[in-house]
């Protein structure tokens, strides 16, 4: 078995209010759905760990109140993150023109290596679809972005969504990680015996001894 | 092994080595070993970088490289915050800074270097604590000459400052284009630093450039707070503990067992060089084991080995070994250990090596000082699928008397043959915390009770059985003093020492000893099975012959898809408890509304919080970005934080409460009753907390010049022109249609009230009003324009004070008050000065002084006098945009007093 190590990285949930930020944190972390919406008044979060390439990823993931008046707080969190989430209800046409404000945000205030994904909630609600798929994909691909429709109602895309945006901020972190490993793996060097076709050279016996004594 | 001691031996008495560390200074691409020390000497502390060979015992093994001075601006950071980007279960990386020097540190993971941190760091927080008293860290001077050849410390190898140099060099490049603002200066003092530590000659390098270099520096030394970082611990070790717990608790569920066979073979070599093949002994195994631990004894002899733990033989062993290795198998080396003549090394079968990690060795000596490696053991520890294994190597104390003094030196290893532990929240790994434990090696254990001829006899009739109820081992171990819980398999060879060397002939020489069983193989833990164990008397490079065993052990294995469910489980049920451990809060209210605020008038709600989470928990409200403190200054939250128990709850009061500093901003509209709180948890969410409320202008805390315009009273006009008046007033020309009142009309009420009811009231301006009669009177000025104010003549004349005490401009302007000051003594240039006032002050300034005086003529039955108005006013009408001292309030006070007693000359 790999050593043990963590990774922690802060997650950011964004959109208007109500498009369900909330709930998707709560299936998510809890695997529950709350039918109500209680408007989150402030910044709450989750923890949650994740294994992505033999990596225990652990996140923290941020839910933040989307009114308009809190906002001028809320974007003081944006620094702090690593990843967001940039969310809007598809049966909501608003919440969807929201994104790009939601995005300049973020743009203004967020780290530049911050990585971005976009999430279109409440796929469920056929009926009241108000923004095609099309246009999410097309507004994620203006941005550059990876795209998921999700459902916290049943569930649908709400695991790859958060593991895809883990990944991607892992990979964005991926030089310093690597540094961080290679510290860590005082493991015996297996690969490069491996690679040897003669197993058993002398020179490595010599070496190998010393190591006891450091 | 401590080795504080061996830096203690190259310090003065007075010096003491607190604690010392191995670790690695990162440059570049590479990693040197150092050891560190924490040294403190009179109460000051310097770190001492130290070049060392292997582990350090004595001085001579460490020679000082360099000396950092723990001062105000020495720094200690760990490179990688948990805020940022955090990795646990690793080494420690810290950033070491020391003026302009910077030294990148990797630590081993573990306790001691925490230990280590902390106590630097204590020593630094020292430091700070009294800045007064400046380090002048005398003691460390020898050290520096020392270097230069005085001969303190043996040699002065590499300098580390050149190396430090290069790293904050390297820094400075990185770092030069967000840090445009740095000074020529610093640039000009580093390139100085630069050809200074340019190595003239070899032993003026280090520490002697680094004092020509501090005089260039000091200046531009840091502040200590910029650099006040604390060192945190990590909190989360405790989360790997526990999944390592359950993960262990839970071990059936994932793992199964799964057979692997171990070659063991020992050999007392008596020093000699091999000289025949190996193979007889180590594959004549039908098939290929799965591992090899082979072990060794009295390889080298020489004084050589004994004092320098160095030989040849290590090579031309190791080799031979490998070459003998069974022929239809491939394996790799995984580790050699050696102390002086005993040597463990150890194969594995190609295919098995990536399931092998945690590999660590360790040795100890139990020879001469009970230290010494000519007796001992080595071991090598490692993880092998799921399972722990750790093999010894023991080479135990000689003669045949001595069995007591075996039992000790296998007490001795066992207790102090300790493998740095795998997660630094534990103690150091023993070798009985193994699941599987083999033990090989000389163990010089003899038969008792029989002499050479009888066990000789018993030999040739192979009567081992019998021969072996006299071996002190097995007697040592049936009576529980040695080896508790060991197995040893039947023993069905013949001893294997001592022979004449080359050949199969018994001990010939004077001393003729009794032969015995010294060479054994020993194991403990479940499900292990002996194939074989023999002796190989083909061999006869020795006085000893070798002995093999094969041992076949269940291994746990692990269920991939069992480990990963079960793993899964548990991260689950953690990350669930960690989420219900996040400190949370219900508020009772989530918003608070103030209606009718009114200036001067108090008003109050409560917030109650009460703790829903499962832990106690810290509150506090916190500011928001770009503002000074928590909250708009007319609201206070009290108190503004605290500790709330588990279920416990808090009441915190929030007030509101509109003074003359924060009264003209709301009057004009300016500003709102308008301000979000943000509560914080410790360690948890965020809350926040809409306040509002409407807000009633008053004329308490509006312009002379504003009232002026308002022939309504002042809530009966509209909010639009409320903050019209307010711009006007500040470009004065601005057109005015109709024309404004002489005196502010709220003024007027109150004078002509006073003049009409008080003329005679006795202590008039002396006796405070009644703070209910002034709320009375405020509102009856806001809001209407009665024939007489309420509240007794108190009241009355209170409210006109704290009227003219509200006024955001006083009656004389902020701008006329140094003249005021200056023509004080002359009763003519005062009235020249107020003549120059703006109209409408001028009018009030007029007005006031003229009812003054009428006050004044009644001084008989009011009891006033000038002084006592001159007092009372000055302070009013002349107020200092600045802090007012003694002399010129006098000053203010003559200024006035010409005004009240004009009409008498
Ligand atoms: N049908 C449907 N309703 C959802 C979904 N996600 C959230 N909601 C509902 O949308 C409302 C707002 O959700 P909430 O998570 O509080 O929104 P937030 O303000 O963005 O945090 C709630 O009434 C939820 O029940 C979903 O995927 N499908
Ligand atoms: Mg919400």
């Amino acid at each position: 078995m790999a050593k043990q190590y963590d990774v922690l990285f802060r997650l950011l949930l964004l959109g208007d209010s109500g498009v369900g930020k909330t709930c998707l944190l709560c299936r998510f972390t809890d695997n529950e759905f709350h039918p109500s919406h209680i408007s989150t008044i402030g910044v709450d979060f989750k923890m949650k760990t994740l294994v992505i390439d033999g990596i225990k990823v652990r996140i923290q993931i941020w839910d933040t109140a989307g009114q308009e008046r809190y906002q001028t707080i809320t974007k003081q969190y944006y620094r702090r993150a690593q990843g967001i989430f940039l969310v809007y209800d598809i049966t909501s046409e608003r919440s969807f023109q929201h994104i790009m404000k939601w995005a300049s945000d973020v743009d203004e205030y967020a780290p530049d290596k911050v990585q971005k994904i976009l999430v279109g909630n409440k796929s469920d609600e056929v009926d009241k679809r108000q923004v095609a798929t099309e246009q999410g994909v097309k507004l994620a691909k203006a941005y550059g972005m990876d795209f998921f429709e999700t459902s916290a109602f049943t569930n649908h895309n709400i695991t790859e969504t958060f593991t895809r945006l883990a990944e991607q901020v892992l990979a964005a972190n991926k030089k310093d990680l690597d540094l961080l490993r290679m510290s860590i793996n005082d493991e015996i060097n297996l690969a490069a015996l491996e690679e040897e076709e003669g197993l058993l050279c002398d020179g490595a016996a010599g070496d190998q001894g010393k190591g006891c004594w450091c | 092994m401590d080795q504080s001691v061996a830096i203690q031996e190259t310090l003065e008495r007075e010096e003491n080595c607190k604690i010392a560390v191995q670790c690695d200074v990162l440059f570049d691409d590479i990693a040197e070993s150092r050891l560190l020390g924490l040294v403190e000497s009179a109460e000051e502390h310097a770190i001492f970088i130290y070049t060392h060979r292997r582990m350090a015992i004595t001085a001579d093994d460490v020679s000082l490289e360099d000396v950092i001075p723990i001062c105000l601006d020495f720094a200690v950071v760990e490179v990688s915050s948990p805020e940022e980007l955090a990795v646990v279960g690793g080494d420690t990386r810290v950033r070491v800074s020391y003026q302009e020097e910077e030294l990148e540190l990797r630590l081993p993971f573990g306790s001691h270097s925490r230990l280590f941190l902390g106590e630097v760091n204590r020593a630094w927080s020292d430091v700070c604590k009294s800045p007064a008293q400046v380090p002048k860290f005398e003691w460390i001077n020898k050290y520096h000459k020392g270097t230069r050849g005085q001969g303190v410390v043996k040699q002065a190898l590499t300098p580390l400052s050149t190396t430090l140099n290069k790293l904050s060099q390297h820094r400075k490049t990185e770092k030069s284009s967000d840090k445009k603002g740095t000074s020529e200066r610093e640039k000009g003092s580093n390139s100085g630093t630069q050809k200074s530590r340019l190595p003239s000659s070899p032993e003026s390098q280090g520490i002697s450039s680094r004092e020509d270099r501090d005089d260039l520096v000091r200046s531009s030394s840091h502040t200590p707070s910029n650099k006040a970082q604390i060192l945190a611990m990590p909190q989360f070790g405790l989360r790997d503990n526990l999944i390592r717990c359950e993960l262990l608790k839970n071990e059936d569920l994932y793992t199964y067992l799964e057979d692997f066979s171990f070659f063991l073979g020992t050999y007392n070599v008596n020093g000699q060089p091999p000289k025949e093949s190996l193979s007889p002994w180590l594959s004549h195994t039908p098939n290929p084991p799965d591992m090899y631990c082979v072990g060794f004894q009295e390889l080298d002899l020489s004084k050589e080995a004994f004092f320098f733990n160095d030989t040849p033989k290590e090579m031309e062993w190791t080799k031979a070994v490998t070459e003998a290795l069974h022929p239809d198998a491939k394996y790799a080396l995984v580790k050699l250990v050696r102390l002086v003549g005993i040597m463990l090394i150890f194969y594995v079968k190609k295919e098995h090596a990536e399931f092998i990690s945690d590999v660590e060795a360790e040795t100890v000596g139990t020879g001469i000082m009970g230290r010494m490696g000519n007796k001992g053991a080595v071991a090598i520890r490692f993880r092998f699928h799921n399972s722990d294994i750790c093999v010894v190597n023991s080479h135990l104390a000689a003669h045949i008397e001595e069995y007591e003094r075996r039992n000790q030196d296998y007490k001795d290893i066992c207790s102090r043959l300790q493998f740095r532990p795998l997660d630094f929240t534990q103690p150091p790994l023993t070798i009985m915390k193994h699941d599987v434990i083999l033990w090989i090696g000389d163990l010089n254990y003899r038969i008792s009770d029989l002499d050479a001829d009888n066990v000789k006899e018993l030999i040739s009739k192979k009567e081992f059985e019998t021969l072996h109820s006299y071996d002190q081992l097995k007697r040592q171990i049936d009576e529980e003093a040695v080896f508790v819980g060991f197995v040893e398999g039947e023993i069905d060879f013949q001893p294997t020492y001592k022979y004449d060397t080359g050949s199969d002939l018994w001990d010939t020489s004077e001393k003729c000893r009794v032969p015995a069983w010294c060479d054994r193989i020993l194991w403990r833990g479940k499900n292990i099975k002996q194939q074989h164990y023999q002796s190989h008397m083909a061999l006869k490079t020795s006085d000893h012959k070798p002995v093999s065993s094969l041992l076949v052990a269940g291994i746990k294995r692990i269920n991939t898809e069992a480990y990963k469910k079960t793993f899964e489980e548990i991260v689950r049920n953690i990350d669930k408890m960690e989420n219900e451990c996040i400190p949370s809060v219900t508020l009772a209210k989530q918003e608070f509304h103030f209606k009718d605020v009114k200036y001067m008038q108090h008003q109050a709600a409560t917030l109650s919080l009460f703790n829903d989470g499962q832990v106690p928990c810290q509150f506090e409200f916190i500011q928001k970005p770009n503002e000074s403190t928590y909250c708009k200054p007319w609201l206070t939250a009290n108190p503004p934080k605290g500790f709330i128990a588990q279920g416990g709850s808090v009441e915190i009061e929030l007030e509101v409460f509109v003074n003359r500093s924060t009264a003209p901003d709301l009057n004009s509209g300016k500003e709102q009753i308008e301000d979000i709180l943000v509560l914080h948890l410790e360690r948890g969410k965020d809350y926040f907390i809409p306040v509002t409320g409407n807000y009633l202008p008053s004329c308490y805390g509006t312009s002379i010049h504003s009232l002026c315009h308002m022939r309504e009273p002042i809530q009966d006009m509209p909010q639009e022109t409320l903050r019209k008046l307010v711009e006007m007033s500040v470009k004065e020309n601005a057109a005015n249609t109709e024309k404004p009142l002489d005196i502010p009309k709220e003024l007027w009420m109150m004078v002509d009230h006073l003049f009409r009811n008080a003329i005679k009231q006795e202590d008039i301006f002396q006796q405070p009003g009644l703070r209910s009669e002034f709320a009375d009177i405020r509102d009856c000025l806001d809001t209407g324009m009665p024939d007489s104010l309420p509240g007794s003549n108190h009241s009355v004349a209170e409210a006109l004070l704290l009227f003219l005490d509200a006024l955001p401009e006083p009656v004389v302007p902020f701008s006329f008050y140094q003249q005021c000051l200056e023509s004080c003594s002359n009763a003519s240039q005062c009235e020249k000065t107020i003549s120059m006032l703006p109209q409408c002050h001028q009018n009030v300034f007029n007005y006031l002084a003229a009812f003054l005086r009428e006050l004044l003529k009644n001084s008989a039955v009011n009891r006033l006098d000038v002084n006592i108005l001159a007092t009372i006013f000055a302070s009013l009408l002349l107020r200092s945009p600045t802090k007012q001292d003694l002399a010129e309030k006098r000053k203010t006070q003559e200024f006035f007093q010409h005004f009240l007693t004009q009409g008498s000359t």
